[in-house]
């Protein structure tokens, strides 16, 4: 539909100007805590090209651009309304865009949205769980539906302290946000796309996270970051603004 | 060309009409064997309300491979006419059938199976109304107007076998296609074709209409 | 995109546990359920008894007001397995990491223990405030069975389309209806049959495809009402 279709040909190299800083070959830094598991993808990359989207009259996204590879973070900002959020479904697989094309490859195998869906991580401010079950419950139940072995990624709970008995309807806001990030990171997934990520947290849930991200970016992933304009990242590898 | 093919719809038309009444002789073996006539418009119409509710799955189908709102709105419009189509059907049945067998409404299977199908499409109808988000009122319609092709032909199989139990008396089949002569078999068909054609005239039109409304209210930015 | 079929399974035993699990902490859906089907149960056991039916004339409507107690707890009960995903917002979670074909099998078998779970709650008591004796049990039970399939997996797809929609409720009913009345004629006419004695003949099957053909357009109509 509106990615290209598969089999388009050989691996296309790396867009120029996005190595690491210091023109190495994103590597895993040996015995990263924090649960990734040792698998590392050669190539990743995530590139859109004018991606348009309109709600009824609104149209929200008007031809944005953008691209991350292996090692880099992107940071989309922009004001209230401007369409980060909107941007962010649409590369991870959640909405379709009305037009320009999303382009996302592992392994340099082009994968269409259904397969991106899975792939990719997710943190949202509307990421919720199932009440009725305890913390442990629910990321189980989700590593059974990725088709993963339920104690993978147990190392990342540990790092954001989840209480895994506790029901997930009596967490704090800020608990909350650390299990939207536990359950993000419970596949070890390559691309990271996150909107609004330390919302809620407190000093410690911040660091902690900032912790996670830096790690997942040094391992050799990506991560797209929609983030309101006052805070704050290190090591931003391109900028979008969506701001009008 | 396209002036041209209406006004030889209307003219088609107007040979159909003159030939149910004038051309075609009177049938036998009904009791008011004048107002039979009414077959010759009553049965294509329930064959053009088929006819539109197999478009209205073909274009869905279009529409779930390529995704283009075209294919949405032909699968929205071909799905009214079809309703538009199946009521006039039942009416004029049900008309037909109280002259004939003292009543309206008989349980007969095929007024009962095509009842039956106008409210599943008219659910339809219900649906898209409950969806605001074009998008998504697209994909769930297109999905429901493809799960009425698995529907409809056991309606149709199925609903014969029920009626026919209830109801131990003999109906007569109303199109009473056994034994027609070649001039009512003519007409009958004449009448057919052009009630299709009708109907794919009826639905360029609308399509052609509702495109315009909408753009009139969705203003390009 | 097809694994093997152990780790699909696996995926949408999963979920059938999951609704399971989630069902037994609120045991919100058996008690709406339980609660209509009994109520209805009730006010037509009252119309045929008290109010005076003459029993003969009963016995003929007698499987007939059953299905539609079934029909009925089951528009009133049954939509909430994905009514509920979208109302809670954990339908974005599930759609960033299941299967569309094991997630849609995970709820269908939930449905079906549902809707077996009601029938057999139901049919007894049904039997003995309606004083109705069935002459071949078996064939009742099947009818039950297979029917009972047919509105799980009808409900299951028809959920999942008003799930994204508005009016929900009402929505289910206008939608499902059509689509359960050819099962519902069949399991009738099958259920007469059970209490009058009469062999099964050519409806079963009938009923069986019809059951399998929603199935399939189940399977293949989910994944397009599922995602984007």
């Amino acid at each position: 539909m509106l990615t290209p279709p598969r089999g388009r040909g050989s691996r296309r190299p790396p867009l120029a100007g996005r190595h690491r800083k210091d023109g190495s070959p994103p590597t895993l830094q040996g015995g990263a805590a924090g649960g990734h598991c040792g698998y590392i993808s050669p190539v990743l990359q995530l590139r859109f090209e004018n991606v348009r989207r309109r709600f009824g009259r609104l149209s929200v996204l008007q031809g944005v651009t953008g691209g991350v590879g292996p090692g880099e973070l992107l940071a989309v900002t922009g004001p209230n309304g401007s369409g980060k959020s909107t941007l962010l479904r649409c590369l991870s697989g959640l909405l379709a865009p009305d037009g320009g094309t999303i382009e996302y490859r592992e392994n340099g195998h082009p994968l269409d949205a259904a397969a991106r869906r899975r792939r990719v991580g997710v943190v949202a401010p509307d990421l919720a769980f199932y009440g009725e079950m305890t913390v442990g419950e629910n990321l189980e139940f989700f590593a059974r539906l990725r088709r993963m072995p339920p104690d993978r990624g147990l190392a990342v709970l540990d790092r954001l302290q989840l209480p895994l008995d506790r029901m997930a309807s009596a967490l704090s806001s800020g608990m909350r946000q650390r299990l939207r990030w536990g359950w993000a990171l419970l596949h070890s997934p390559r691309l990271l796309l996150l909107d609004e990520p330390f919302q809620n947290f407190d000093a410690a849930g911040e660091r902690i996270a900032r912790e996670l991200l830096a790690e997942h970016l040094a391992g050799g992933g990506a991560a797209v970051v929609a983030n309101p304009s006052t805070l704050e990242l290190d090591d931003v590898a391109g900028r979008l603004d969506l701001g009008r | 060309m396209k002036t041209f093919s209406a006004w030889l719809l209307w003219l088609w038309m107007c040979l159909v009409i003159v030939g149910a009444f004038f051309y075609a002789p009177i049938a036998v073996g009904f009791r008011s064997p004048g107002s039979s006539r009414i077959l010759f418009f009553h049965v294509p119409m329930a064959w053009t309300s088929f006819l539109a509710f197999i478009a209205a799955a073909v274009w869905s189908v279009k529409y779930l491979l390529r995704r283009n709102p075209r294919d949405d709105r032909a699968a929205d419009v071909a799905i009214q006419l079809g309703l538009l189509f199946g009521v006039l059907a039942t009416v004029t049945g049900a008309l037909w059938a109280n002259i004939e067998w003292g009543q309206y409404w008989n349980w007969d299977p095929r007024q009962t199976s095509l009842l039956a199908s106008i409210l599943f499409y008219a659910a339809y109808l219900g649906l898209r109304q409950s969806v605001e988000e074009p998008e998504k009122r697209a994909r769930l319609a297109a999905a429901y107007a493809l799960l009425g092709l698995v529907v409809t032909p056991f309606l149709f199989w199925v609903v014969p076998r029920i009626t026919t139990s209830l109801h131990p008396d003999p109906v007569v089949n109303q199109s009473g296609k056994v034994d027609m002569d070649a001039p009512n078999l003519q007409v009958l068909l004449a009448s057919g074709l052009g009630f299709a054609a009708l109907f794919f005239w009826i639905h360029n039109l609308q399509c052609r209409l509702q495109a315009l409304s909408e753009r009139r209210a969705t203003p390009k930015e | 995109m097809w694994r093997d079929a152990s780790t699909w399974a696996a995926e949408a035993a999963a979920v059938f546990a999951k609704e399971w699990r989630c069902e037994f902490r609120t045991l919100y859906a058996l008690n709406t359920l339980a609660l209509f089907a009994f109520t209805t149960l009730v006010v037509v056991s009252f119309s045929l008894g008290p109010l005076g039916v003459e029993r003969s004339a009963g016995s003929a409507v007698l499987p007939v007001l059953l299905w539609i107690i079934l029909l009925f707890s089951v528009a009133a009960g049954l939509p909430r397995t994905f009514v509920q995903e979208e109302e809670s917002q954990t339908a974005m979670a599930l759609r960033l990491s299941a299967t569309p074909s094991a997630l849609f099998c995970g709820k269908l078998l939930y449905n079906l223990t549902l809707v077996l779970a009601l029938e057999v709650l139901v049919t007894p008591a049904y039997l003995i405030m309606t004083s109705l004796r069935v002459a071949s049990p078996g064939l009742l039970v099947a009818v039950l069975a297979a029917g009972g399939f047919g509105l799980a997996t009808g409900s299951t797809l028809v959920a999942a389309i008003i799930a994204q929609a508005r009016s929900k409720g009402t929505l289910f009913s206008v939608l499902s209806f059509p689509i359960f009345l050819p099962l519902l004629i069949l399991a009738v006419e099958l259920t007469r049959g059970a209490v009058f004695g009469d062999p099964g003949g050519v409806a079963v099957p009938v009923l069986l495809l019809y059951d399998a053909s929603l199935t399939v357009a189940g399977l293949m109509l989910f994944p397009l009402v599922w995602n984007p």
